[in-house]
């Protein structure tokens, strides 16, 4: 079990992680000091190119430019979270489609570990109610529930090993001997029939 | 021995008399042509530099956080194809580069209607700072890349290049005007400025009007408007800003030397402006220690006050002692003698401070003691271009005009060739 969980919960872990940091980071990167600097000096040049390129509309206030470079700015803020939301998306996308596939596959394996055992006790209880007591549980390799199965099978092999005796028993010529030791063998055992 | 004078004198003769008309007779010193060559070759070297490895979009500056810019990446692509064809980089790296490029540019690059956005992401190629799909930018990129194409013909390259070309929508772009837009935003749809006034229009004119997919009338030619001013006795068809650019871009693909345009010879053009420019700096030699004769240019750049569109007259005229070498630079094709001794200047006296590993720095100002620390992309390219025109052969002006959709606009907007007609002058 351990198998398949520790390396699920280390895969979201990380994916989560890495999601988490990653945004951050390409957040923090586009809004540091340095990128803001460069990003408003790109703002008033591309304001000046448009004076450059369109004389006639210029008008040379240095608060109209500085408004302007404003406005060049808050567009590339825009541009740069739309950029990132979308990286996100795509990153989120791939990830989660990982994670699904992953998480698909860990519930299947495991709910074949643990069904495919339940299907052999119900086997094995089908065959004890028809009175099959030489019935055992076979579990596979890497299923759950080994150790149960064994003691199971251990108890159902001394349950089985009583039966099979009081059965010989029941052939023995001289009564009152088999009928004393049927007795020690079933003082051995408790029942609802016990006081 | 006299017969031998002679036969050389008339051979002199013969061939002067067959030099274009144009170029002015002026051979640069071994050391001038040597220094000449190490601008070009350093200036190239900013898009093998400032272009993305995986993408090749090209940064608009060399500043920390500059998007990439498409005219930058179109010059990139001629920047590659010229250092293969030097020798400065390997061919295979060079159409390498290229490829990668116009890969970029064909299936990932944000457009519309094949315009690209003014300004991409360099690994995305998506949209950034709410630029236009811009015609002008649109056309220098395509510009390069099909000047790329003339040097790798029948290559994955050249196909690359006319899909590029061919899917441009340059109809559209008119939005049932006499004109080209300048630009579309999704938000805005079609800007409310156009191409009908001279400046740096001509190459993406020509494009349009060449285009085998989309083709613009030549009434889209014949009717932007060509002022005429006049400074200093220099009569110019002139641009709104007087920015010496506006008389370059142009230039550097298509060599106007002998068309003829309704009179007008715009190489002829572009000398006058030019000659105007510095008389009109000069003028203000007297106010700023940046202006001389030798130290000259006025041109859009960067500045003290942040990136203007710095000129002369006849135009806008605006001028604060800021100087951009690259426009003397890049005037060399119609001012050789005073480029390159404003080139010479620049060189011996400001090395230090605005000389760097890309060539000249974008500009200076002395009364401020300000100088450029950046390079910008276009005003790189259009250094680079106009100092191979000069320095090998006009090779990109051999190979640009060689394109059948350069000859298309030339046969379909009457552009005589001049050698048929008088010299006139604007």
């Amino acid at each position: 079990m351990l198998a398949v969980t520790v390396p699920l919960f280390l895969i979201n872990l990380v994916a989560i992680g890495g999601l988490y940091f990653g945004i951050w980071s390409k957040v923090l990167d586009a809004f540091s000091n340095e990128q803001t600097l460069n990003d408003l000096m790109t703002a008033s040049r591309m304001v000046e190119y448009d004076q450059a390129r369109h004389p006639a509309g210029t008008q040379d206030f240095s608060s109209l430019s500085f408004f302007r470079s404003t406005e060049k700015l808050g567009q590339r803020q825009r541009e740069v979270f739309k950029d990132i939301l979308n990286e996100t998306n795509r990153s989120l996308f791939w990830k989660f489609t990982l994670l699904l596939a992953l998480i698909a596959w860990g519930t299947i394996f495991i709910s074949h570990k643990i069904a495919g055992p339940f299907f052999r006790f119900s086997k094995a209880f089908n065959e004890l109610e028809k009175g099959d007591y030489r019935a055992r549980v076979f579990p596979r390799k890497l299923d759950e529930g080994i150790p149960v199965a064994e003691e199971f099978n251990e108890a159902l092999a001394k349950t089985d090993g009583l039966l099979s005796d009081l059965k010989a028993l029941t052939l023995e010529k001289d009564a009152s001997l088999a009928i004393a030791k049927i007795r020690e063998k079933l003082s051995q055992v408790k029942t609802s029939a016990d006081a | 021995m006299l017969k031998r004078l002679t036969f050389f004198s008339l051979s002199l003769l013969l061939i002067l008399s067959f030099a274009p008309p144009y170029l002015p007779a002026f051979e640069p010193t071994p050391e001038d042509r040597e220094l000449l060559n190490k601008i070009e070759k350093d200036t190239c070297q900013y898009f093998t530099h400032y272009s993305d490895k995986i993408t090749g979009l090209t940064k608009d500056s060399s500043r920390a956080g500059s998007p990439t810019s498409v005219a930058a990446t179109g010059f990139a692509l001629a920047a590659y194809a010229i250092a293969g064809s030097r020798g400065w980089i390997s061919r295979d790296h060079a159409y390498s580069r290229i490829l990668t490029t116009l890969q970029m540019l064909r299936h990932k690059a944000a457009q519309q209607e094949g315009f690209f956005y003014h300004f991409l992401d360099s690994r995305t190629g998506k949209r950034v700072w709410g630029s236009e799909a811009s015609s002008i930018d649109t056309a220098l990129a395509v510009a390069g890349a099909l000047l790329a194409a003339q040097y790798y013909p029948g290559t994955e390259v050249d196909s690359l290049a006319r899909e590029i070309y061919e899917r441009v929508n340059w109809k559209w772009m008119m939005n049932g005007s006499d004109f080209l837009c300048m630009g579309w935003t999704p938000e805005s749809k079609f800007l409310p400025y156009y191409w009908d006034s001279y400046n740096e229009l001509m190459v993406l004119v020509a494009l349009a009007v060449g285009s085998p997919t989309f083709p613009v009338p030549p009434k889209a030619w014949e009717r932007w408007l060509r002022p005429v001013g006049d400074y200093n006795s220099h009569k110019v068809i002139y641009a709104s800003t007087g920015a010496l650019f506006t008389y370059q871009f142009s230039h550097a693909y298509i060599d106007f030397r002998e068309l003829d345009d309704q009179g007008i010879n715009f190489f002829e053009n572009s000398r006058e402006a030019t000659l105007a420019n510095r008389d009109y700096s000069m003028s203000f030699s007297g106010h700023y220690k940046s202006y001389s004769g030798s130290s000259w240019g006025l041109s859009s750049s960067v500045g003290p006050g942040g990136y203007k569109a710095y000129g002369g007259k006849p135009g806008g005229g605006i001028q604060d002692g800021t100087i951009a070498p690259y426009a003397a630079l890049s005037s060399i094709a119609f001012t050789p003698e005073l480029s390159t001794q404003a080139a010479r200047f620049f060189f011996d006296h400001y090395e230090k401070e605005l000389y760097g590993n890309f060539g000249f720095k974008d500009a200076f100002n002395l009364d401020k003691g300000w100088w450029a620390t950046e390079y910008l992309g276009i005003d790189q390219g259009i250094t680079l271009l106009m100092l191979e025109n000069y320095l090998n052969s006009e090779s990109v002006w051999k190979k640009f005009m060689a394109l059948p959709a350069i000859q298309k606009w030339i046969a379909l907007t009457g552009l005589n060739s001049r050698s048929a007609s008088a010299v006139r002058k604007p």
